[in-house]
């Protein structure tokens, strides 16, 4: 496969007005992936898979992250003037990268035996600008995934055939994969709980049962966790 | 009737017995499962029915489609929210006299999938449950012990008095609600009437 | 009338009517004792969810009593073509060493027959489903 950065440059030759970035991957893989911006995605991803040089005719894999609000600081050398004199100081700031979701897709060729390439779209928030559009009709693969990722992480697909939910139920209202999903508190009975389990045993114990008398004897029978 | 006696009379070829026993003889002796895996722990059930184990060895091989014509009910495999609904209606649909078996950590307590958001944390939270069995999965020994302890609960079974079971008792439901689909789980998320898990009381 | 001719006809009868009341027993009998089973011990719980149709479990919509598709009825007869042939394919292969030239010649006539409903099936487009 020719490298990334051939790619992208070609892909912005082929499809103006596209805004496409490397994301690089520290890890030791350093499978890096390609950023589109959801105007030009359908373009792009059309460019993907008819070029002959790359023929990327098989999306194997489609998947949803979810980026929460994250605080960054960054430490800035400023000039000032402290008692007549300019000084250089160095200032910490913070300040609050908004969350987006993401969907990854994962590409191969199937004709020139390579892959994967990793193209990635963000949304603009986390709330209202959920909309991307879906790569169906250029991968027929992706109908099902998409779904999926509509289903647990509310992402809206537009120009999907059949958007609804495929594992929870129609009239769920929750996205269970985001990171901020309340599940509901059914921990009512763990007799050998540990780890994160003992945490919501104990939590739902003290929302069930608030007044329970501290230190009185524990029936016979009972466990501690 | 006095047991010594009977054996007595078993030896000089008088075979004496109760209504009761003959009834409670013939139906653990073929004990027809509805025919349904829902995951892993199904295929240990299929292997079970199979040559090896050969569950026919007590009457129990008949898996039939259609719950009308079943007595057991083996929950084999996770319960997910989406799927409970339909456990319980079929539960529901089965004739009288029915029993279940929960087969596998996930069908008694959500098991390795407890934390998830689309599993049921234990089928008992809406159908009374004859037998658990623990295990991921479970051997099939281990559904044929099952199957065995249930045997016996209905060879104990009387026909009348206080203690009779569920199915001769005229106070005791036939069926029972099924949960509907919310917003957020399903509603209501467990039948008090059924469900009483004992009380576990840590510090907090 | 004949007073012997008679009881040769009567016994004939009798006979058969005996056969007639022990097959009705035998299907009444079972009958009668779960009915009376049924009265005396078990109560009758029936209820919405329970005597509601059957559709594997999913909440039933309208009524059992709809038509389907007869395609599914076609695939039943083009079933039982494969069926027919497997049953006399079986003996055939088994007996086949043995078998003088005529029996030979039937059988491929029969094989014939049927491997013709195939293909006139074929033909129809039955096997295409859509
Ligand atoms: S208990 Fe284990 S084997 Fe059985 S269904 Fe659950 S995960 Fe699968």
């Amino acid at each position: 496969m020719e490298p990334l950065e051939s790619i992208r440059d070609r892909i912005l030759a082929a499809v103006p007005g596209a805004r496409v970035e490397i994301v690089p991957n520290p890890s030791p893989s350093g499978q890096h992936s390609l950023l589109v911006d959801p105007e030009h995605a359908l373009a792009v991803a059309r460019f993907l898979r008819d070029d002959p040089a790359l023929r990327f005719d098989y999306c194997s894999n489609v998947t949803g992250v979810d980026w929460l609000d994250k605080e960054i600081t960054e430490k800035v050398r400023v000039r000032l003037r402290i008692e007549g004199e300019e000084r250089e100081v160095e200032e910490t700031r913070k300040h609050i990268r908004p969350g987006y979701l993401e969907v990854v897709y994962h590409l191969y060729s199937m004709t020139l035996r390579h892959g994967p390439l990793v193209l990635r779209m963000r949304t603009g928030n986390r709330t209202d600008q959920v909309r991307l559009p879906s790569l169906t009709p250029v991968w027929r693969s992706c109908e099902f995934q998409e779904r999926e990722v509509y289903d647990l992480f509310g992402v809206v697909f537009e120009g999907h055939p059949d958007l609804r939910r495929i594992l929870m139920w129609d009239g769920f209202q929750d996205y269970p994969m985001r990171k901020d999903y309340v599940e509901p508190d059914d921990y009512e009975y763990e007799p050998t709980p540990h780890g994160i389990v003992a945490e919501k045993a104990r939590r739902h114990q003290t929302l069930v049962e608030p007044k329970t008398p501290p230190g009185s004897a524990a029936p016979p029978g009972s466990t501690t966790g | 009737m006095d047991p010594g006696l009977r054996s007595e009379l078993q030896r000089h070829g008088i075979f004496v017995t109760t209504l009761e026993q003959l009834y409670n003889w013939g139906r653990s002796n073929s004990l027809w499962p509805l025919g349904f895996g829902l995951a892993c722990c199904a295929i240990e059930m299929i292997a079970a029915s199979m040559a090896r184990y050969d569950l026919a060895r007590f009457g129990a091989e008949v898996f039939r489609p259609s719950p009308r014509q079943a007595d057991l009910m083996i929950v084999a495999g996770t319960v997910t929210k989406k799927m409970a609904p339909q456990v319980v209606r079929l539960y529901n649909q089965m004739a009288e006299p029915k029993y279940v078996i929960a087969m596998g950590a996930c069908a008694i307590s959500g098991g390795p999938f407890k934390q998830g958001y689309n599993v049921l944390k234990g089928i008992d939270r809406y159908i009374p449950v004859d037998v658990h069995i623990p295990g991921c999965p479970p051997r099939p020994e281990a559904l044929i012990h099952a199957l065995m302890t249930l045997q016996q609960r209905i060879a104990e079974e009387s026909l009348t008095g206080p203690d009779r079971p569920r199915h001769l008792r005229p106070d005791q439901p036939g069926e029972y609600p099924v949960p509907e689909f919310g917003p957020h789980d399903l509603v209501p998320p467990k039948n008090p009437e059924i469900w009483h898990p004992p009380a576990i009381r840590r510090p907090a | 009338m004949n007073s012997i001719g008679t009881a040769q006809i009567g016994d004939g009868y009798v006979t058969l009517v005996v056969f007639l009341i022990a097959a009705l027993l035998f299907a009444l009998v079972p009958l009668g004792l779960a009915r009376l089973w049924a009265w005396r011990f078990a109560p009758p719980k029936p209820g919405p969810v329970k005597n509601g149709l059957y559709e594997c479990g999913l909440e039933s919509h309208g009524d059992a009593w709809r038509p389907f598709k007869s395609s599914y009825y076609l695939y039943a007869i083009v079933f039982l073509v494969f069926d027919v042939e497997i049953v006399f394919l079986l003996p055939f292969a088994v007996a086949f060493g043995g078998l003088p030239l005529g029996a030979v010649l039937a059988m491929m006539l029969f094989l014939l027959l049927v491997v013709e409903g195939l293909v006139w099936a074929w033909s129809k487009g039955v096997l295409r489903w859509a």
